[in-house]
């Protein structure tokens, strides 16, 4: 049977002893057993372990013990729980048939002995959803920023179809930190255009963490944190795998993708002198090829994507030692639709004139073929993690190193010129003790995070040879100390810690029309805290409050950028005296479960200081390619707040209704109006029937205008005689209208035997080939959106 | 059982072969200057009549933002007669940067087009003609009517080939621009 991905492990002992056959109504029977930390094997006090049929329940004692009696034959789900941990269900079956004969005496019961080994979860007192199995298989093939949009309040920024930056609660790029198998993710972030440098099928378990979390991710953990995990290598010895296929009729792209794991241990070995050790290894690849992608109207020209992405993993697992290394390589080339390029705003405002692109950027004919322009995008992580275990806690170092390369090609004369060429190198490091419960009360961890990143984009890093690049070179070192703190009870936990960080960032460019080399240099420092709160009054209802704060401190194109951003129609012009945001993020959350009925409210209040912007000035810049409209990098203190609602009703036996809604609202509190770019309102509906190992689905997501744009220019010394463009408050266009989609969904599990499943499913999104246009894509301006897509996806798992 | 010297050991060795591992792949990196982008920063207009020429310059050394362009006024006669060439140069580098050699290279993707405001100002006509026989407009003839002020549009619209499907179809309509620039001009 396939293991459950990324769970903890659970020891589940057969029933001991079946004390024989029973009546008809016999209710003598019971449970019982240990439940212990799986990595420390300590007993855990206070856990609730409860009878979801029954809602019967009982807490462990001292030794982590717990008994349920006087439970009835029958099959029953078992969950145990404690705040502080992930929770763990299962079926258990309290029944027999054969030996009705004999009768039971008073002191012979049904017994099931379970012993529950839970794992320690990160933090429990902020929102998350997570992604995996069945609702992670839906997006395969999908980039990370679409497979996200399954979460309430996550959302797309796009350029075109097949570029999309996640967005959460309406913040994204530098504000979003991306963690991929315990890494920070660093590479061109910064860019709306530039999408995560991740492939998707790397990841067995994707998590959202909503609000600030800069205590413990550091800077830049502004809205929140998207986690990345894979599954945990083998550590028997075994040989498992799994191919997965997808087709996409919409740009005929195919994705392929492939895992094989193994491992071997010494358990078996006779000299019992030797000490045991596991070793287990993993290697993964993935090759997506997809050609011009079509709207309900016409083909977009130069839409193509070909990405080839491997990553290879090993561990050495002894007692008290583990050594984790990880090695991945992503590979994308992205054709940007040719009718986005813009030569300036003339260019940009006749084509949103004429409404739908020009014949040629149409065409009839499909090709594979990327031509110019496109983005040649390279990405290497190695990751080394080792883990020692002891008596009083367990320390983990973690090194990472990252090399992030991005070739921006755009449609010049000759074959030589290119646009924009970056090349980041980070080096990471985290140095993370947890300590054993102090007092049996106060359980925490202890780390130091740095980081050292150097950018390349002209000459060598300290001397720069033109002038005209988009981000200067710059070397940028951060570091910082945290220390987060628990109390655990029965049904309560209180959370709370702070952090230090400094950050030293050293800038080497050219300033426009000077000839020497400028070194300039920022120092920023920062504390961040948290306070929360979780409570669980019974087996139905949790609640979670959480203060939190978080900064980031202003970005070298924030603080540098001076020139025009092309396909963007803007010349933006950056800002040296900028200071870093701060964030103070206030959220609750309210979660219900019963047997029928499950629905999470999570209300949030972000409020930034500083928010740091890019806001139009309504003038026009003059360049020899034309006018721009004049961007400027500025900040004003903002709030941002709204909820998430989901809801699940099982309406009758098999047939479920799933409702999301998500509710934003965005405020530039200085100037009092909306903030520009928030993503839409949206409502999304699923009906769901399941049955065996069937299941159908139907959808339906409306998404409303975004009525809530800025309308006058913030700068008050630019006087109204300078101000060309400002009808639609920098904006080029009105926000597009509000759309409904509907999308359809059937799947099937096939068990081959009882090692091999292969799933089928197809999803056709876009059912009705419906025309619309999204507030946030950038290509809003020229072209619909994508049409009609059907997905037919094969995973077999041996 | 495994020592504590035993740990240590590993300890010291695996971060040894990690150090090794990170400053094997840090080497000192360049980027070449021929990988830079393409910079206009200078557009000349040669307005010949009767043997002498006159150039009007539109110049923005440093690139976009910076110092503001130096656009001079373009002066021209009456109902006069002049051959106007174009020159679009790169004037950061040294020596200075030809682009007008690789508009005529790839004459067959690229267009010029001269727009005077009002339209009675001068007449433009093309004088060069690509593979394809539509104009290109590094060199035509502009014809001037009577005495008047006004604005003269230079624009360089790049229309390169879709999927190897040719766009430039003689109109400014295809592509995009990579000049757009205006003029003040004194006939008198």
């Amino acid at each position: 049977m396939k293991r459950k991905v990324f769970q903890y492990i659970i020891l589940f002992l057969a029933p001991l002893l079946w004390a024989g056959g029973a009546s008809a109504q016999d209710c003598d029977c019971f449970i019982q057993g240990i439940v212990q930390d799986d990595a420390t094997k300590q007993p855990i006090f206070g856990a609730i372990v409860l009878i979801k049929e029954l809602n019967k329940g009982v807490s462990t004692d001292a030794k982590g013990f717990y008994r349920i009696s006087n439970i009835c034959q029958g099959k029953y789900t078992v969950i145990g729980r404690i705040v502080g941990y992930e929770e763990k269900s299962y079926t258990i079956s309290l029944e027999h048939g054969a030996e009705q004969n004999i009768k039971l005496s008073e002191t012979e019961h049904h017994l099931a002995n379970i012993d529950i080994k839970a794992q320690k979860i990160e933090n429990l007192t902020q929102t998350k959803n997570t992604l995996q199995n069945a609702t992670l298989d839906q997006t395969r093939g999908q980039s990370l920023g679409e497979a996200l949009k399954q979460i309430s309040g996550v959302t797309t920024l796009q350029s075109g179809s097949s570029i999309a930056k996640p967005v959460i609660h309406g913040m994204h790029s530098n504000r979003v930190l991306i963690m991929n198998n315990g890494v920070r993710q660093e590479g061109q972030q910064w860019g709306s255009e530039h999408a995560p440098e991740i492939d998707p099928f790397v990841a067995k378990k994707i998590t959202v963490l909503k609000g600030a979390s800069g205590v413990r991710f550091g800077s830049d953990a502004i809205a929140g944190v998207i986690m990345l995990e894979p599954d945990t290598l083998p550590d028997s010895t075994i040989l498992k795998g799994e191919i997965n296929s997808i087709y996409f009729t919409n740009g005929r792209q195919t994705v392929n993708s492939g895992i094989i794991e193994g491992g071997f241990n010494n358990s078996n070995a006779k000299k019992i002198t030797k000490i045991p050790y596991s070793i287990g290894y993993r290697v993964q690849g993935t090759y997506k090829r997809g050609g011009d992608i079509s709207t309900p109207q016409y083909r977009l020209a130069n839409t193509g994507i070909e990405e080839i992405n491997y990553s290879l993993s090993a561990n050495y697992k002894r007692k008290n030692w583990i050594s984790d290394m990880f090695f991945s390589q992503f590979n994308t080339k992205i054709a940007v639709f040719l009718g986005s390029h813009i030569g300036n705003v003339s260019d940009l405002i006749e084509a949103i004139r004429r409404g739908s692109p020009l014949a040629i950027y149409i065409p009839e004919t499909f090709t594979y073929d990327i031509g110019r322009p496109y983005q040649d995008v390279h990405h290497n992580l190695l990751k080394i993690k080792n883990v020692i275990k002891n008596r009083n806690g367990v320390l983990s170092l973690t090194l990472g190193r990252q090399y992030d390369y991005r070739k921006e090609i755009d449609i010049l004369r000759g074959d030589r010129n290119l646009i924009q060429l970056f090349k980041l190198t980070t080096y990471s490091s985290e140095l993370i003790y947890e300590h054993k419960p102090i007092l049996k009360l106060l359980t925490g961890s202890i780390g130091i995070n740095s980081l050292y990143q150097e950018n390349l984009t002209t000459g060598t890093i300290t001397e720069p040879r033109s002038s005209t690049v988009l981000i200067p070179n710059f070397k940028n070192f951060t570091s910082g100390v945290f220390l987060i703190e628990r109390i655990v009870r029965n049904n309560w936990e209180i959370e709370s810690g702070f952090r230090y960080d400094i950050r030293h960032l050293n800038v080497y460019r050219i300033p426009r029309g000077g000839q020497n080399v400028v070194n300039n240099t920022q120092n920023n420092q920062n504390f961040s805290g948290t306070l929360g709160a979780n409570y669980r009054p019974n087996a139905k209802w949790n609640f979670m409050a959480n203060a939190s704060s978080a900064w980031r401190a202003a970005t070298v194109n924030e603080l540098y950028s001076d020139g025009v951003h092309h396909g963007a129609a803007s010349f933006e012009r950056g800002n040296e005296n900028l200071v870093p945001e701060v964030t103070l993020n206030l959220s609750f959350t309210a979660n219900y479960v019963s047997k029928n009925f499950q629905a999470e409210l999570h209300l949030y209040n972000n409020y930034i200081n500083n928010f740091i912007f890019l806001s139009p000035t309504g003038r026009p810049a003059l360049t020899i390619r034309g006018a721009f409209p004049e961007f400027l990098y500025t900040q004003t203190d903002s709030r941002f707040q709204g909820f998430d609602l989901n809801g699940i009703v099982q309406i009758i036996k098999h047939l479920s209704l799933n409702s999301k809604i998500s509710y934003l609202k965005a405020q530039d509190l200085n100037n009092n109006q909306p903030l520009i770019q928030i993503p839409a309102n949206r409502w999304e509906n699923t009906l769901r029937y399941d049955w065996k190992k069937t299941s159908v689905s139907l959808t339906n997501l409306y998404v409303a205008k975004q009525n809530r744009i800025p309308k006058k220019i913030i700068f008050s010394d630019i006087p109204s005689s300078e101000i060309v463009f400002s009808e639609y408050g920098g904006d080029f266009a009105p926000p597009p209208a509000a759309y409904s989609l509907w999308s359809a969904s059937a799947s099937q599990q096939f068990a081959i035997n009882t090692k091999q499943t292969l799933n089928i499913s197809l999803t056709i999104s876009n059912l009705f080939n419906t025309t619309y246009r999204d507030y946030l894509n950038r290509f809003r301006y020229f072209a619909d959106e994508i049409g009609r897509n059907a997905a037919f996806r094969a995973k077999y798992s041996f | 059982m495994a020592t504590k010297s035993n740990q240590i050991y590993i300890a010291l060795l695996s971060l040894l072969i990690s150090t090794t591992l990170f400053t094997v792949s840090c080497k000192d990196e360049e980027v070449d200057a021929e990988e830079e982008n393409e910079l206009i920063t200078t557009v000349k207009l040669n307005f010949t009549s009767g043997g002498s020429t006159q150039s009007f310059k539109y110049s923005d050394p440093d690139g976009d933002g910076g110092k503001t362009p130096t656009i001079d006024a373009i002066s021209l006669k009456p109902n006069t007669a002049y051959t106007l060439t174009v020159e679009v140069l790169d004037e950061s580098k040294m020596p200075v940067g030809n682009i007008t050699d690789e508009v005529k290279k790839e004459s067959d993707e690229h267009l010029f087009v001269y727009t005077p405001t009002p339209s009675s100002l001068l007449t433009y006509s093309y004088g060069d003609k690509d593979t394809k026989n539509f104009g290109i407009g590094i060199t035509g003839s502009a014809k001037t009517n009577v005495a008047g002020t006004g604005k003269l549009k230079v624009q360089l619209r790049h229309q390169p080939p879709i999927n190897g499907k040719a766009t430039k179809d003689g109109t400014p309509t295809p592509g995009s621009d990579d000049i757009n620039i205006d003029f003040n001009v004194t006939v008198q």
